[in-house]
């Protein structure tokens, strides 16, 4: 009696699972065909009398690098603000810091399928495997549906793809890379404060003395930011318009110039030039060095503008000029350009809820006001140009202002050329190469053998 | 009815089934999934394998031959070590000094136990504060007490020590917390007897106590053990990417590195794989060296 219960019981179960089965897809059929109904019925109202019905606010989430100690965080979060409340949408932000941490998590997020709606990147080769994996929308996709898209800005400074040469981000500001200076130090050491004429044999004068005088000539972290030096100290080695280029071997004309380029950093190294934990310590704990009038020189982007004015009241004991130049580059001859835009990710795009609030996300933050806003000191791609009141500035902005404005000319980073993974021999591996532990040129072989393992 | 329970074996299946087939697609997949990455190429996560590796145990070749992973293995022991004495060997004595204690045992196990309940990234960041080489708590002590100079804790003659301390302290509570309990167990009466023989209290504990406690403190010793492999959250705050000189990384934190930051999937999948086997090989040792006994 009790194997018939149980017979039974397990059929009706098996009867009414594949019953729901069935009614889900009888419903999802009828569901369908109910909107459809729906829809056009709406349609036709629409065409006639009913008014619009007002759109339901989304959740879009933006990644960028408006974060931490950048210049603009503020800004950022003001305007997300302002957009949040006049269209009603709402903004999920996991800005952080632009370091080799953010961006192999950008690069993981998009591999786990986890990308946000609107990311805020860099267009150089950092997004290749962005635009190869179909994973973000080009400009001129986007335009077939919203012809206004980034009309305000100029399609040839947009940042086109290495890949395709195709435009897929629109720039807010762009960027230089210069020498910031604590006058401070300048003036207690008793040294002449670097200046466009400044050659490097002068430099290491003036950091000797300055060292002497009992402080850190240069603050920097070898350990967790060396970009800045790897760009300026290669660039002194490289044929004139040759800096953005890679090196196809190490005994090359560009090899060399990496050669000579690390070595130099060697050697400001071996002269105790830079901090005493410059291989321990973080990128914030030789910038605040820096602002605590304990080292005179940190090279660093047009960002470190508004770093700098969120880390003092004292602006003005700082200013900011170029990197002292080397053979056939002048110390005029800047790093810099417009390397990061937002992107739209196909998965916001496919998806039509999200596709017209993350257009109009970007819309609203690459308006000419706030791309006037956000850039002020920098490089633009704006086509009526920025609209900056000088006098609201701090003197170290209205310094950047100069810098760039006498610059003879501006050269992309090397680095945007080099996947994030492939700098890793060179980047990570910095304090290996300053300290003697691995050797310079086995260095950069590693790094071109990774470069053409790809 | 009650024997019904006893003799059908089936319910007790059907309940266990949904746990198997959830360790089996999270657990047990994934691990047999990356014994076969760390014999493909694998340049990006998430991204297909681009076939086997020339020759297939190319990884396992290179990890003999990468110094880097010499330094992890070598600092895994180093953190092995230092978690059975610095951890187990702190709990212990600590919990036996507290058994002792009339009144304020609620208070000192409360107070012990505290760091674990604190997350490592904040702890990290905490002790990244007391070592930090300007303006740090330790540097600002010492310069009080007259010493001239500013110590980087962080550098490679001090790295080890300033990434096992913290590490140490995280757990001590941990272990205290099963051994105070293993300490409950014992019958008073053992004590009361040992009293009347006019045992002193430092007899009871290595006569009484200790034996006793023989069986939770091998149980202490194997999670030691196979923890001290895992170990990864605090180092990687306090000493990312092996820093400073590659001289930090541990086995966990350089698998973690080669997969994120080197984007070389298929050798930290190798690097995942040997970290399981010297889990199980070390557990398996404790587990003779340290045999529990019935008492």
């Amino acid at each position: 009696m009790k194997k018939v219960i149980s017979i039974m019981l397990v059929l009706v179960l098996t009867f009414s699972l594949a019953a729901c089965g069935k009614d889900k897809n009888n419903a999802k059929n009828t569901s369908t065909s109910t909107d459809k109904t729906e829809t056009t019925e709406t349609t036709d109202k629409t065409e006639t009398t009913t008014p619009e019905e007002p759109k339901k606010p989304v959740s879009i989430n933006v990644t960028t690098t408006y974060a931490g100690n950048d210049g603009n965080a503020q800004n950022f979060q003001d305007a997300v603000k302002a957009w949040e409340k006049e269209t009603g949408n709402k903004v999920n932000d996991s800005s952080a810091t632009s370091d080799e941490t953010f961006k192999a998590r950008v690069l993981a997020d998009f591999e786990a399928g986890a990308e946000p709606d609107v990311l805020f990147f860099f267009n150089g080769v950092d997004s290749n495997t962005l635009i190869e994996g179909n994973k973000v929308v080009s400009i001129d996709e986007i335009r077939a549906e919203y012809p206004d898209y980034a009309s305000n800005m100029k399609d040839a400074m947009m940042g086109a793809s290495p890949v395709d040469g195709k435009n897929y981000s629109v720039p807010v500001n762009g960027y230089w890379e210069g020498m910031f200076v604590n006058k401070t130090v300048i003036e207690a050491a008793g040294v002449k404060m670097p200046d466009a004429t400044t050659t490097w044999d002068e430099f290491l004068d003036i950091c000797q003395k300055i060292k002497d005088a009992g402080f850190t000539p240069i603050a920097a972290s070898l350990a967790t930011v060396p970009h800045y030096w790897f760009e300026y100290s290669i660039y002194n080695f490289s044929e004139t318009g040759k800096h953005n280029t890679l090196a196809k071997e190490v005994s090359d004309k560009q090899g060399e110039a990496w050669f000579n380029g690390l070595s130099d950093i060697k050697d400001l190294y071996e002269k105790g030039f830079f901090p005493d934990n410059t291989l321990t310590g973080t990128d914030d704990d030789t910038v605040q060095a820096f602002i605590e009038g304990k080292s005179a020189f940190l090279i660093d982007g047009s960002w470190k503008v508004g770093g700098i004015e969120g880390l003092t009241d004292k602006v003005d004991d700082f200013t900011v000029t170029y990197v002292p130049g080397k053979n056939a580059r002048k110390s005029t001859d800047i790093i810099g350009g417009l390397s990061s835009g937002y992107y739209i990710t196909r998965k916001a795009w496919d998806d039509p809820d999200k596709r017209a609030a993350a257009v109009d996300f970007i819309t609203y933050m690459t308006r000419d006001e706030l791309v006037s806003q956000f850039a002020q000191y920098s490089a633009t791609a704006l086509k009526n140009g920025v609209t900056v009141d000088e006098s609201q500035l701090s003197s170290l902005a209205q310094e950047g202002i100069k810098m760039a404005a006498g610059a003879t000319s501006m050269t992309g980073a090397l680095q945007d050329l080099i996947p994030t993974e492939c700098r890793v021999p060179v980047f990570d591996g910095m304090p290996n190469l300053v300290s003697g532990t691995v050797d310079i040129k086995d260095a950069i072989q590693q790094v071109l053998d990774l470069l053409a393992a790809r | 009815m009650n024997s019904n329970i006893y003799k059908k074996k089936t319910p007790i299946f059907v309940f266990l089934i949904p746990a198997f087939i959830f360790m089996t697609i999270f657990l047990y997949y994934p691990f047999i999934r990356n014994i076969v990455n760390s014999f493909q190429s694998i340049t990006g996560l998430g991204t297909a394998a681009k076939g086997f590796n020339e020759p297939w145990y190319a990884n396992y070749k290179t990890m003999i031959e990468d110094p880097n992973m010499r330094i992890a293995i070598k600092n895994t022991i180093i953190m092995i070590i230092a978690t059975l004495v610095g951890q187990v060997g702190m709990a212990l004595l600590l919990a036996l000094l507290v058994d002792n204690i009339g009144r304020g045992k609620k208070f000192f196990q409360t107070v012990y136990f505290l760091p674990i309940v604190i997350s490592a990234t904040a702890l990290g960041l905490l002790f990244n504060l007391i070592f930090l080489y300007d303006k740090g708590m330790l540097n600002q002590f010492l310069e009080i007490l007259g010493f001239s100079g500013l110590i980087d804790w962080k550098d490679q003659h001090h790295a080890m020590m300033t990434l096992l301390i913290p590490v140490m302290w995280q757990y001590v509570g941990f272990y205290f917390v099963i051994l105070i309990t293993g300490l409950n167990t014992i019958s008073e009466e053992l004590y009361e007897a040992a009293v009347v023989d006019g045992a002193t209290k430092l007899q009871q504990v290595f006569y009484i106590s200790i034996p006793l406690l023989r069986n939770v403190v091998c149980t202490c010793i194997i999670l030691a053990v196979t923890g001290a492999l895992k170990v990864f959250d605090l180092p990687w705050i306090m000493f990312p990417k092996g820093m400073p000189v590659n001289s930090t990384f541990l086995t966990g934190t350089y698998m973690y590195y080669q997969t994120f930051n080197s984007n070389n999937v298929d050798y930290g999948s190798a690097i995942a794989v040997v970290i399981v086997v010297l889990g199980i090989i070390l557990s398996k040792v404790a587990n003779k060296l340290f045999k529990e006994k019935d008492y």
